[in-house]
């Protein structure tokens, strides 16, 4: 598998084909002596602006921080992942994740209370 | 015979969407600046977006894929970020132009400063999004768009000189104002060949639930709808050419728009031209906020449809919402509404390589469309005609902008 052009920025969905969001990185863990093992695949904004900028993605960790919004980027481990033809499948329920926490506080506090949502 | 009847449907709905602020604007000025000479530009837009919205549709049909979907996937998040603020920034220009045709169709019904339809203008508009279907805004809408076809019979009953007509179809040199003339074609280039268009078409593909079967119908959809659109911008050029052009009238505000219609079907032909600036550019503001909303959800790989409920879509939801109301942010400021469209035109023909280069990448790419990969003449009619409009734009805009002849 070529881990970039298979994995990465493909659309990411729940064990239920619920959309969660793209896998926006792509985590390593590096051992001596051994050879690079996937370990995690991350969703999340501060992953996405360090790709952009390694400034701006702590510039952006540090607001969130600042604001106490939690700016960790959630990782997946690589053994609920299942990567397909065109799909990325985690093997989590979405709703139960940080992934639609975004998602869940618009529903609850803003969209949900507007008539007609 | 049900796909017979999509076609049919697809090609009406596709005239009636077509005219917007954008291409009502251009072609008027363009007929009463340079009476028929720009014709050709009409010809040259209208072929490149056939072009691309086939292949926009044919991207989506084989691939089950929307283009901002599949430019994130294979050129990664650095390049969509680029071509999202690029596309968000032009587009809401375009949009804010869209709610101020809107505005102005109310003023030029009441008599009320089309400032102070802002609000109620962006409120119908959102209102249409929360409510309403992907149906409702691709369907309903177009087809009440199609009281914009008052312009073809305007252009047919007021006779215009044929050899005139055709003569423009062919691209010449200005005699006089030439850094206007090219900053004009640019505008019509940019008003035809809108990147909002062909995205919209393929997200619609993906609504509408388009499998491979559906490469012919889209092919003839496309070429029809887009090809009798045309036509509809070509008569508003033709009326502004045989009204406006011999009495040395420049078009410097929406309200000498009635003038158009008012010389051929009298009274009337003001409240028709009231419906079609209304209903096209509401329809046109509808497609354009979903779109911006299609964008931001399939890039980041949000929960996505104009068909399900706003709590079960909360940041689409949210996304079309702050569209709205950032760009009637901009309406709102008062700045003239002809001033908004024309620049925004320029814009948009400025930047199309940035969405359209990649996209004829992605029509080419076996991985997405196999077999119905683009042939060597429909790449190399997209790249002549965006090549023309970059340079065209890029030399006529600082021109237009800081003066020069």
């Amino acid at each position: 598998m070529n881990l970039v052009r298979d994995c990465l920025d493909k659309q990411i969905d729940d064990r239920n084909k619920r959309r969660m969001g793209r896998v926006d990185g792509i985590v390593l863990e590096v051992e001596p002596g051994r050879p690079p093992r996937v370990a995690y695949v991350e969703l999340g904004v501060k992953t996405l602006m360090m790709r952009l900028s390694s400034r701006l993605g702590n510039a952006i960790g540090h607001f969130m921080d600042s604001r106490r919004i939690e700016s960790a980027p959630y990782r997946i481990p690589w053994g609920k992942i299942k990567v397909g033809l065109n799909e990325v499948r985690a093997d989590v329920e979405a709703e139960q994740t940080p992934a639609l926490e975004w998602e869940l506080w618009l529903r609850k506090k803003v969209i949900g209370r507007i008539p007609g949502a | 015979m049900k796909k017979v009847f999509e076609i049919a449907l697809g090609i009406v709905t596709s005239v009636g969407g077509f005219l917007e602020i954008g291409s009502i604007a251009t072609a008027a000025q363009a007929g009463a600046d340079f009476s028929f000479q720009l014709i050709w530009a009409i010809l040259l837009g209208g072929l490149c977006i056939i072009f691309l919205v086939e292949q926009a549709g044919r991207f989506s049909a084989v691939s089950g894929r929307t283009i901002p979907d599949a430019i994130r996937e294979r050129f990664g998040f650095n390049y969509f970020a680029f071509l999202y603020i690029v596309l968000a920034l032009v587009t809401l220009l375009v949009l804010a132009a869209e709610i101020g045709g809107v505005c102005i169709a109310l003023e030029l019904a009441t008599g009320i400063h089309f400032q102070w339809w802002t609000i109620p203008a962006a409120f119908l508009i959102w209102l249409v999004m929360w409510k309403g279907t992907f149906g409702v805004i691709e369907k309903g809408v177009s087809l009440l768009g199609l009281v914009t076809l008052c312009f073809v019979v305007g252009a047919y009953v007021i006779h215009p000189p044929e050899a005139q007509v055709l003569r423009g179809a062919l691209p010449s040199l200005p005699q006089h104002n030439s850094v206007h003339y090219w900053f004009v074609a640019v505008s019509i280039l940019g008003a035809s060949i809108s990147p909002y268009l062909f995205f919209f078409y393929s997200s619609g593909a993906i609504e509408d639930e388009w499998n491979e079967g559906y490469v012919g119908v889209n092919r003839i959809i496309a070429t029809g709808g887009m090809t009798f659109g045309s036509v509809i911008s070509i008569s508003v050029l033709i009326l502004a050419a045989m009204i406006f052009a011999p009495q040395g009238v420049k078009l410097e505000h929406y309200t000498q728009l009635p003038q158009l219609l008012v010389p051929v079907f009298g009274y009337r032909g003001y409240w028709l031209l009231v419906a079609s600036v209304g209903i096209s550019c509401l329809g046109a503001a509808l497609e354009i906020t979903l779109e911006i909303a299609y964008f931001t959800a399939q890039g980041f790989g949000w929960n996505w449809s104009e068909n399900q409920r706003p709590r079960d879509e909360a940041r689409f939801a949210a996304a079309y919402t702050l569209t709205i109301i950032l760009a009637a942010l901009i309406t709102i400021t008062g700045i003239d509404p002809l001033t908004i469209t024309i620049f925004s035109m320029a814009l948009t023909a400025a930047t199309l390589p940035v969405s359209i280069v990649p996209f004829l990448f992605l029509m080419n790419d076996y991985s997405y469309v196999r077999v119905y990969r683009n042939g060597w003449f429909s790449n190399a009619v997209v790249v002549a005609i965006i090549s023309i409009a970059f340079v065209l734009a890029v030399v006529s805009i600082p021109l237009q902008i800081f003066g020069g002849s």
